[in-house]
């Protein structure tokens, strides 16, 4: 299989990259490739130009500061599992395989938005920011940019330069993804962060990806386990509440009856999970 | 900036193996394509879709899957395949497990998977056997049911502790 005909334009820094892909609307940015190369083997796509953005070294840094990380859009997935990012880390390691996890990166899953990606869960779940440049620069929450299942909010010229997330210092996490082989897509995947104190719980978030167009959370659920004792009972009522956040399809990954009750399955495990750590 | 239009070639520069190459690609020419007319013809085709890993090089030190990668993507790029890992005639210690533990059959996913166990050790020397069946996740196997490729890395993890380079 080969890419169709197509032009490279190699960019040495953010300006020359917006402004070639606002003139050029049916170019496309390469990030890591692991999305747009098979795309382009298979004939999906067939854009004028890529625009290599691969070599902007400004696009590509991890700072971790004491409220809030900033990560690069250009990070692969194998150093933001190095990075030491509550949740976040722990979601990069159950990304594809280590071959992809190499290449792969942030920028380019959000702005790809399969909907079973497995960043959306954690990014959601976090409140997660996502700063994007073209002719001005405008930051967004990561759940007004995830528009639609391939559908980021950008526009023409417009590139992901960062994603922002809260430190979460002193709360525990945990991803959860079923897969139907390795390396592959989650069937559901479920991302938890909790705050305890003693025996109760003081704070909760949960994001779900693969069981709707894009991640969502499941707010109802976070409500019923805030300020209530750790018991487990109200983690299984709570796991159950997750499950209406589920609307899946049927595909190659399993029936939608079945993905519905894995959901839970998978809330469940994550909420003790989490709170084992 | 540099402009490479649809029609034209472009030169790249490759360090393959420590020696110096250059050739010229048309911007769609995957990496692996380059590499195999280049001579490497043990950077394996197996599904040219990203899944199976045969076409696993080690690219500035990470392993990728070269059918994945466009040629002048890795413009300027130091690259390891399979026919840089013997030196001086002797095999390198993970070829000498795979061999000695009977780690392949047909051997058509083995350049792959002994280029990802070398990525693999590097960056976990002393394995648990979950480990490495979690390290080469991205390389699929027709023939031997993976038990013996696992234990011919654990076995290469402890020679190459032996005799570290
Ligand atoms: C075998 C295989 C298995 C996979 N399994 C999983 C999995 O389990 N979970 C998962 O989440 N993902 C998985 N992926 C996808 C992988 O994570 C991709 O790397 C990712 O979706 C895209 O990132 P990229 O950097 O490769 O983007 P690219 O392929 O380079 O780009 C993807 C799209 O985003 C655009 N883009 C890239 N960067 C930017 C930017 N900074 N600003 C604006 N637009 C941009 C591109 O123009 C393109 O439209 C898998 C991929 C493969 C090949
Ligand atoms: C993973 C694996 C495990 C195996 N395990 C076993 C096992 O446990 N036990 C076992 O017995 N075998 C085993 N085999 C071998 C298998 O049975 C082969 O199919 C068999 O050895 C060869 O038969 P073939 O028809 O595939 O021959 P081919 O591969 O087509 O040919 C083999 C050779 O014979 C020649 N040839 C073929 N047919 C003729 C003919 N009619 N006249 C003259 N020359 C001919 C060919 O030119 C060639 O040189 C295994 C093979 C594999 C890949
Ligand atoms: S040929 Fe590259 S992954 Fe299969
Ligand atoms: S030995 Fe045949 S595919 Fe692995």
């Amino acid at each position: 299989m080969y890419p169709p005909k197509l032009g490279y334009v190699i960019a040495e820094n953010l300006e020359e990259a917006t402004d070639f892909l606002e003139k050029h609307e049916d170019a496309k940015a390469l990030a890591g490739g692991h999305s747009l190369i098979p795309m382009l083997k298979l004939r999906i796509i067939r854009p004028s130009y890529l625009v290599d953005i691969r070599r902007i070294s400004n696009l590509h840094f991890i700072s971790p500061g004491s409220d809030e990380i900033r990560i690069g859009s250009l990070s692969t997935h194998y150093e933001i599992s190095k990075a030491n990012i509550p949740l976040l880390s722990e979601t990069a390691t159950k990304i594809a395989d280590p071959q992809v996890r190499n290449m792969g990166t942030i920028g380019g899953v959000i702005s790809q938005l399969d909907p079973s990606a497995d960043y959306p869960a954690s990014l959601i779940a976090m409140d997660a920011k996502v700063k994007v440049k073209g002719k001005t620069e405008r930051t967004v929450s990561f759940k007004d940019f995830a528009k639609d299942m391939f559908t980021p909010d950008l526009n023409p010229g417009e590139l992901v330069t960062e994603i922002i997330v809260p430190a979460f210092k002193d709360y525990k996490f945990s991803y959860q993804k079923l897969e139907r082989k390795a390396g592959d897509y989650a069937i559901v995947g479920v991302a938890v962060l909790l705050k305890t104190d003693g025996e109760s719980i003081k704070d909760v978030r949960i994001g779900l990806t693969a069981v709707n167009n894009t991640a969502v959370r499941a707010t109802e659920a976070e409500n019923m386990l805030k300020d209530t004792r750790i018991s487990e009972e109200i983690i299984e009522k709570a796991s159950a509440k997750v499950m209406d956040y589920a609307n899946p399809v049927s595909d190659i990954r399993g029936s939608a009856e079945y993905k519905k009750k894995v959901t839970k399955v998978m809330a469940k495990r994550a909420i003790l999970e989490a709170l084992k750590r | 900036m540099k402009v490479i239009e649809p029609d034209q070639k472009t030169k790249i520069h490759l360090k393959i193996n420590g020696k110096d190459y250059e050739t010229e690609v048309e911007p769609r020419r995957l990496l692996v394509h380059v590499l195999r007319d280049l001579g490497f013809t043990g950077v394996h085709i197996g599904c040219d879709t990203s899944n199976c890993g045969a076409c696993t090089i080690i690219m500035n030190g990470k392993s990728v899957k070269s059918c994945t990668v466009l040629g002048v993507e890795a413009d300027g790029s130091e690259i390891l395949t399979i026919e840089g890992l013997a030196k001086d005639g002797k095999l390198h210690p993970i070829q000498e497990a795979f061999w000695e533990k009977h780690a392949l059959q047909c051997g058509y996913c083995t350049p792959g998977m002994i280029m990802e166990s070398l990525w693999f050790l590097s960056q976990n020397p002393n394995p648990t056997e979950e480990e490495i069946r979690e390290g080469i996740s991205g390389n699929l196997c027709r023939c031997t049911g993976y038990q013996n490729i696992v234990e011919a890395i654990k076995e290469a993890s402890t020679k190459m502790k032996a005799n570290p380079k």
